[in-house]
């Protein structure tokens, strides 16, 4: 880490409940003012590491520092941080006034400070003149607004979110989503949150941990993840991709099984399985016979296709594998079922994963 | 075109009157039955007794129909049966303090449980109050009386044997004893519900376990307390076995007091008079619970709509009914 003192580290650590391993030996640290987001499939532990973080649950094994203090045995009340649940867990008893003061009041916070602090949340996520309504009088997009606050105003030194946008349908989620990233950029700390929707963590975030069964796969940008993913298990679960199976055959290439050898960057001795992820979005396809200048193709031959409106989705067959193209912004079909073409990329298209 | 459209709207509102009006029927019908039972074997008796309540009682102990008045009323306000009134209504509420106390905590541990151990605890609550009352009552007797094995439990320790046998303590014991299901069952189901996702939102807002509990935890189960205490409170009032059994009959209580009116005293006015109140205490008290029970349920409407309405009373009765 480049930074002086990571906002958490967390170091070696595991979560058993009973057999069940459900956070497996990990090492992440996440900067002061990151925002930061663990994605994966559900029961992956992106959940259970977020609530180690916050203290909700108390990790087996390993070491958790928040901003260099030591807090993985102290109860959630102790630590710095904040949290957004899933279903907002708002108290339903209470007024959105209520809601927000609760942390504060059950630190001692008096008025005129409490008053204060409270107009500045609502104000920041755009409630004010709600603050007398109850939870069940707000709209989904609203409790969400009152979760925010109720953390924000606490002045956490990290943030902590889960599922944050899950419960909002969609045209909501992609406008609270900005308004998320808006929101972080203003306060300026660090947030984690815990997704499994792979567009919403490229989408927001600054970095992503990519987890699965209990480990964490990868950490890096967004277009790390995308571009260079370092399994097939994150090559396949980030957007859509095509995996074929291969062989390293020297540094700068490889042979697929039907035969082809194509060129990909690879530091994977030679004579290794691995299997190259090709993203349909990032091939073209073109009438046999033509040949590009560089890159590599594959012969194939046209099976079905698929109108999206934005895009075409043409599967082609390549000897045994399939191949999905993607084809966006061009005005009608070029090809039709059953036409022999060539699926052709430049060179750093393909990314080859270890399995 | 005009007559057409005019008439078949008409038409249509006629067939669905007698569509509801054939439903209302059926319903009738359905009811019919437990309506019937109810009014020859509940209303029409009730009715009886606010009848007496306003008859004289005649010099030979029976009861004269005839020259309605409001002496046995009126006699309510005596020193004695003020007397009885407030001694059981201290002991009702005794018994419904120290039945939250003991039950709260015990309701909590069932409903934190996991689901099937859940359904074996529940069972096991039910037990006793599937068991008849007098057997328990007197199973009690025997526990605590001088020569019981509580007494030689005290004794071998070197307390000396005790007598608590008809003892006000006694009597305590027994009704906590005998209403405590009561108690856990809607406190149970309260906490069943319960969203603990709200108290980690506590917790990480800063609250300790106990802050937790009284700022959150114990709000939203009030309804569950409040029908519990209705529950309790109202059949340990008029109680009549445990205090008779326990009490040995030495302190007059409401229940006996009144059986003593009808069988012993023959004064049935008196008697009928003073059922008329408790059952009219009775229903005020109902309708406080429900007043509150309504108002309790709309902060926990979201909370339902997550995890499907009445998920909560749904389990109990199939745990009560397996």
């Amino acid at each position: 880490m480049t930074d002086p003192v990571a906002a958490v580290e967390i170091e070696g650590v595991t979560k058993r409940f009973g057999e069940v391993v459900a956070v497996d030996n990990i090492d992440l640290a996440i900067g002061d003012g990151e925002f930061f987001a663990l994605l994966g499939p559900s029961g992956c532990g992106k959940t259970t590491t977020l609530r180690m973080i916050a203290g909700l649950d108390l990790p087996t094994e390993g070491s958790l520092r928040i901003f260099g203090e030591e807090v993985g045995m102290a109860p959630p009340d102790r630590r710095p941080v904040n949290t957004v649940f899933q279903a907002y867990a708002l108290f339903p008893h209470m007024t959105v006034r209520q809601n927000i003061e609760f942390g504060l009041r059950m630190r001692g916070i008096k008025n005129p400070e409490l008053r204060q602090r409270v107009a500045e949340a609502t104000g920041m996520v755009r409630l004010a003149g709600m603050e007398e309504r109850r939870p069940d009088q707000l709209s989904g997009g609203q409790q969400q607004r009152v979760a925010l606050a109720r953390a924000l105003v606490n002045q956490p030194k990290v943030l902590l979110l889960d599922e944050p946008l899950g419960a909002l349908d969609l045209k909501l989620r992609q406008e609270m989503q900005q308004e998320l990233k808006a929101l972080q950029r203003e306060v300026g700390i660090t947030f984690v949150f815990v997704t499994h929707d792979q567009e919403e963590a490229l989408a927001m975030s600054e970095r992503i941990g990519v987890m699965s069964e209990g480990r964490l796969l990868q950490v890096g940008t967004p277009r790390e993840i995308y571009d260079r993913p370092a399994s097939r298990f994150v090559a396949d679960f980030i957007g859509r991709t095509n995996i074929l199976e291969a062989s390293v055959e020297s540094a700068s290439t490889v042979r697929l099984d039907n035969g082809a050898l194509i060129e990909a960057e690879t530091s994977t001795p030679e004579g290794s399985r691995v299997a190259v992820s090709l993203r349909p979005e990032r091939v073209r396809l073109q009438p046999r016979g033509t040949t590009a200048a560089e890159g590599s193709s594959l012969d194939g031959e046209v099976r079905d296709i698929t109108y999206l409106g934005h895009a075409v989705v043409y599967e082609v067959a390549a000897g045994p594998v399939s191949i999905e193209v993607r084809v966006e912004g061009e005005v009608g079909e070029p090809f039709a079922a059953g036409d022999e073409v060539t699926v052709a990329w430049d060179r750093g298209a393909a990314a080859v994963v270890a399995d | 075109m005009g007559p057409a459209r005019r008439s078949s709207p008409t038409a249509g509102a006629a067939g669905e009157e007698a569509a509801a009006l054939a439903r209302r029927r059926q319903g009738m019908l359905l009811a019919s039955p437990g309506a019937l039972y109810l009014l020859i074997f509940f209303v029409a008796p009730l009715g009886l007794i606010s009848v007496y309540s306003f008859a004289t009682r005649t010099s030979t102990g029976r009861t004269s129909l005839s020259g309605w008045n409001v002496e046995s009323y009126r006699a309510l306000g005596d020193d004695i049966i003020v007397g009885i009134i407030g001694r059981s209504a201290w002991l009702a509420t005794l018994t419904t303090v120290l039945c939250v106390v003991v039950g709260y905590p015990f309701a909590y541990y069932i409903a934190t449980r996991p689901r099937h151990v859940r359904a074996v605890l529940l069972v096991m609550v039910m037990i006793p109050f599937w068991t008849n009352a007098l057997v328990r009552v007197f199973a009690i007797r025997f526990l605590l009386g001088s020569n019981g094995p509580a007494s030689a439990l005290s004794e071998s320790l070197g307390f000396g044997t005790f007598r608590i046998l008809f003892t006000p303590t006694a009597v305590t014991i027994g009704m906590v004893y005998s209403f405590l299901t009561f108690m856990v069952l809607p406190l149970y189901v309260a906490l069943e519900r319960m969203d603990w996702s709200l108290t980690e939102a506590a917790r990480d807002l800063y609250a300790s376990g106990a802050k937790a509990f009284w700022k959150v935890t114990l709000p939203l189960t009030r309804s569950g307390i409040v029908a519990g205490c209705v529950l309790v409170f109202v059949p340990s009032f008029g109680s009549y076995v445990v205090p008779d059994i326990l009490g040995g009959a030495k302190t007059l209580l409401v229940g006996s007091y009144i059986a003593r009116q009808f069988r012993d005293a023959r004064n049935w006015p008196l008697g009928a008079a003073l059922s008329v109140l408790l059952i009219v205490a009775m229903l005020v008290a109902v309708a406080l619970n429900q007043r509150s029970g309504s108002g309790a349920e709309d902060g926990s409407r979201p909370r339902n709509r997550r995890r499907g309405p009445d998920q909560g009373e749904a389990e109990t009765v199939t745990a009560v009914a397996s």
